[in-house]
């Protein structure tokens, strides 16, 4: 039987709520986890946190971005109504990086530290879901990933991030970064439980275009696939622990098998080309009067009025539209946009081919956690290269699991599976085999019961 | 000259494009909903309804068809558009290359889209009030290749592709709005945002002698667009607007692409060749018909029920009595008024009224026999000489005699015009 | 990339630099942009774009008038004016 069953099982005194909540607010202030954190007395039901970028109906939900500030979305998003709908307790909105704008968690107003040590970064964008995730004992974080958003900060904080099949689960309600490349996952202390939420929130939906109907399979369990081109040029620490767990699978009954595929690097620009030119369309409706923060004078001609509000985005949010439109131009869109949609393509025929035949596993960030003092080293390029590992998944739409499988000076190591599309439990269950054999570790454990 | 033209058309849709807001709202911001206004995390999904419109209004024009269409995103700022960008159609538009038929002229059609309309915009004094009411509605765009050669083709092209939109149900009431571009030399000039037939017609004709004028003193044109000022009736250069390079259109991943091979078109009728087979077979005005019909499914109607049991003259004469008398329009009503002019009556109003209110008609008509014609006339040609000698000449004097006689008598004017005629003839033999 | 051009990107997507971001963020994007040229190496002649990573099968709604069940919060997140959403001049 799996906790959250065994969770609902038992009757649920109210103050034991009371008492979270006091604790959680203490907590937030020293770790910058939640946006929101809900004001509902909460009695009963498994507890959910919920990416600042997703709906909830009449509560603040800004991306964390300036630019919104003081939206509060008329709907539910389709996962927060089937969460609802399941016995589950709303809990708050977690912080992120500006709509889903970084891989560290830091292009925030209010920035996450990990909660295993606070002088290191999350991982971003999802950074509050990771970090509520391995502070809360019975909580369900619903996240979101455009390139990597789920696995990275899962595998800085230690705890397991699931990013499913694209369009499995509906994005009616999530602010879009890129449409084509969005998709709403799951985190939480255990895969079972992953397994369990997944469940319950995909399939169809009438108000999501892309969201499919179609039954997962259940195969390839016992193949592991190493990409040599995914596992070089890996921090050394990183790459001697990542062999070790591989040999630790090995030991466990799994074969390994190495093949090369030489252009997946070309997933980094292919991606990046795709979400930015999307982005740039999907931030163009920030103009300062229907939603969020508002310039109030109206008085401005229009395009003076706009370009005031748009003020308000980040650095990152304005490097990625600039760029974003540039990759769209008329006279360019052949060399950028197009060309990364048939890079798409190849990748997705040339990775399909090696799914058919197991998982592809390796580490989910080639860095180790970096200090937030290291990010400032990095220039944006660095930073978008760091997503090597986790951008080819996402720009294919291939479902993928990041699970702790170390633990390195204090800090947890995460590894990444990845198999093809609509096999998404086979690698839920894995991680659940894993589990067997291997203890998460968490300094936090708010909501323990007495 | 060459003229071409957009032209944009609602469609007859009960909801929008993308969302199930109902297309039909009065009070401002009743119908919206956090997809047509864009509010963040909202999702388009496609109306079928607006798709088999739009298909069947591009088949109606003739176009070919790839088998799958999709909806990209033009990326604009202005206050009126909610996302900051139009769903709309660009690589792959739901229909190209087809024609509208002008008599022998042929007008090619270059593309149809469908796409959304953006909000109503009012200008006040330091803001804009916005009603996304509109927003999100079912458009057409169709765009034609620039065959039309003269303001009579422009006003024909509008009014025949008017008629083929109205018998696809769209409103054709509302005012269409377009987008003209004109050029008398190799420079083209646009001019965007015209709303209505006359306006777009008298923008043409302002442009068009704007231009001569600049050739004929030899100042070169410039290529640019401008818009019409309604009150001036004249064409003012506007500031340059963007162009595809900076729309950037891109695939819109919120849709996907629909299969449009399997769409069975609404069958499209055409007024005017309908007006042209039905002169040709019974004899009668072309233009009559054609009026009757272009823009009335009742009429048309009425004319395929009954053209094989009575005259269509008389059938169109009973459609226009009923038009301008009555107020059912009904298969029965009609019926009892064609029957009564094919028996040489013309009834007036007090008869059509009567007609249908189910009154015994017969009891208000009196029987005219052609001597109690020949009676009237010959008395009103002795009570006034003179008239008879203007008759020879004034077409109006005889007329009016005709007209005169066949409402005292209640009788079809064309019976009195067949006596006068003859009466005629027989005194200037005597004569 | 030309000052020109760059200004003319940020004009198009209404985006104000202040100095300090003016020149950092031109440098990065030319950097970038210079790493994106890198696709150019990939042969993609006979590929099609692949809009999304799966196929989605299609999906249309009918043509039935549903009303939104929250208008006024819709309208809470604007200014008003008459029911009229007020904004910028023309």
């Amino acid at each position: 039987m799996n906790s959250i069953e065994e969770f609902n099982k038992k009757q649920r005194p109210g103050d034991y709520y009371i008492k979270l909540n006091s604790e959680l607010v203490k907590l937030n202030e020293k770790l910058n986890i939640f946006n929101t954190i809900s004001q509902e007395n909460i009695s009963s039901g498994f507890l959910f946190s919920v990416k600042d970028n997703i709906c909830v109906k009449n509560v603040e939900t800004t991306a964390s971005s300036k630019i919104l500030k003081g939206y509060f979305p008329p709907f539910n998003a389709t996962v927060v109504e089937r969460m609802k709908n399941n016995g589950f307790s709303f809990l708050g909105k977690t912080n992120m990086d500006e709509f889903g704008f970084g891989s560290f968690g830091i292009n925030s107003e209010h920035i996450a530290k990990n909660p295993f040590d606070e002088r290191y970064v999350t991982g971003g964008s999802s950074s509050g879901a990771a970090a509520a995730t391995a502070i809360l004992k019975y909580h369900i974080a619903i996240a979101e990933s455009t390139g990597g958003s789920i696995s990275t900060p899962a595998a800085f904080c230690g705890v397991v991030g699931f990013t499913p099949t694209y369009g499995s689960i509906s994005r009616y309600g999530l602010i879009d970064y890129s449409n084509s490349l969005d998709k709403i996952g799951i985190m939480a202390r255990k895969s079972e439980d992953i397994k369990y939420v997944y469940e319950k929130i995909r399939g169809p939906d009438s108000h999501d275009t892309t969201c499919v109907d179609k039954k997962c399979t259940d195969t390839d369990k016992k193949k592991i696939i190493l990409i040599d081109q995914l596992i070089t040029g890996l921090d050394v620490e990183i790459e001697k622990e990542f062999l070790l767990f591989v040999k630790k699978l090995e030991n466990l009954g799994y074969t390994i098998e190495h093949r090369s595929l030489p252009f997946i690097d070309k997933a980094i620009p292919s991606y990046y080309i795709i979400a930015m030119a999307e982005a740039s369309t999907n931030l163009a409706k920030y103009t300062g009067f229907k939603y969020g923060l508002k310039n109030n004078d109206f008085s401005q001609q229009y395009n003076t009025f706009f370009t005031n509000a748009r003020e308000n985005l980040g650095p990152e949010a304005k490097r990625r539209v600039v760029l974003g439109t540039f990759v769209r131009s008329a006279s360019v869109k052949n060399l950028y946009y197009s060309k990364a949609l048939k890079v798409r393509s190849l990748l997705i025929n040339e990775l399909n081919k090696i799914l058919a035949d197991g998982f592809i596993l390796s580490p989910v960030m080639p860095i180790k956690t970096p200090r937030f003092e290291d990010t400032n080293k990095l220039s944006p390029l660095e930073v978008y290269k760091t997503d090597m590992l986790t951008i080819p998944p996402n720009l294919c739409g291939f479902p993928h699991i990041s699970f702790p499988y170390s633990y390195l000076h204090g800090m947890p190591l995460g590894a990444q599976l990845v198999t093809k599309h609509w096999n998404d439990t086979a690698i839920i269950d894995f991680v659940s085999k894993w589990e067997l054999s291997f203890n998460y570790d968490f300094k936090y454990n708010l909501g323990v019961l007495r | 000259m060459k003229i071409g033209l957009e032209v944009h058309a609602g469609l007859p849709t009960k909801t929008k494009l993308f969302c199930r807001c109902t297309n039909h709202s009065k009070e401002p911001n009743t119908a919206i909903c956090p997809t047509c206004t864009g509010m963040p995390g909202s999702k388009p999904v496609l109306n079928n309804s607006a798709l088999k419109i739009a298909f069947s209004i591009s088949k109606a024009l003739n176009c070919s068809s790839s088998k799958t269409i999709y909806f990209e995103r033009k990326v604009y700022f202005y206050p009126d558009l909610p996302k900051s960008f139009q769903i709309t159609q660009k690589e792959c538009p739901i229909g190209s290359n087809g024609f509208i038929l002008l008599g022998d002229k042929k007008i090619r059609i270059r593309r149809v889209q469908l796409e959304e309309d953006p909000a109503k915009i009012l200008r006040e004094d330091g803001y804009t009030l916005i009603d996304y009411n509109r927003s999100g509605r079912p458009l057409v765009e169709i765009v034609t290749e620039p065959d039309i050669q003269t303001e009579e083709d422009l006003r024909m092209f509008i009014t025949e592709l008017k008629s083929i939109l109205y018998y696809l149900d769209v409103d054709v009431e509302q005012e269409i709005k377009a987008d003209l571009n004109i050029s008398l030399s190799e420079i083209r000039v646009e001019v965007k945002n015209i709303t209505g037939t006359k306006n777009i017609i008298d923008a043409a004709r302002y442009e068009i002698q704007r231009q001569e004028k600049l050739i004929n003193e030899n100042i070169p044109i410039e290529k640019e667009t401008r818009s019409y000022n309604e009150a001036k009736m004249a064409t003012i250069s506007s500031r340059e607007k963007e162009s595809d390079e900076e729309y950037g259109f891109i695939f819109d991943s919120d849709l996907t692409v629909y299969d449009i091979s399997k769409i069975k078109a609404i069958k499209p009728i055409y007024a005017s060749s309908m007006a042209k087979e039905y002169s040709q077979k019974y004899g009668v005005n072309e233009s009559q018909i054609l009026e009757a019909i272009q823009f009335n499914k009742n009429s048309l109607g009425f004319i395929e029920r009954f053209e094989k049991n009575y005259k269509l003259k008389n059938i169109l004469n009973s459609i226009s009595l009923l038009q301008r008398y009555g107020s059912k329009n009904d298969v029965e009503t009609l019926e009892k008024v064609i029957k009564i002019i094919e028996q040489g009556h013309y009834p007036d109003q007090k008869d059509i009224q009567a007609i249908e209110s189910g009154k015994e008609i017969t009891i208000n008509i009196k029987v005219a026999n052609t001597q109690e014609i020949d009676k009237e006339i010959r008395s009103m040609i002795d009570g006034n000489k003179n008239l008879l000698k203007e008759s020879a000449t004034n077409k109006k004097a005889l007329n009016f005699i005709i007209g005169n006689i066949a409402k005292k008598l209640k009788v079809n004017p064309r019976l009195v015009s067949e006596r006068l005629e003859s009466l005629l003839s027989s005194e200037h033999k005597v004569q | 990339m030309e000052d020109k051009e760059f200004n003319r990107l940020l004009k198009i997507c209404r985006i104000k630099l202040n100095e300090n971001e003016y020149s950092s963020i031109k440098n990065d994007v030319e950097e970038i942009i210079n790493y994106f040229d890198s696709l150019k190496s990939v042969k993609t002649d006979e590929t099609t774009e692949a809009f999304h990573p799966i196929l989605i099968p299609e999906k249309t709604a009918e043509d039935i008038p549903e009303e939104f069940d929250d208008i006024p919060a819709i309208l809470k997140n604007t200014k008003t004016y008459r029911f009229y959403v007020v904004g910028p001049e023309l």
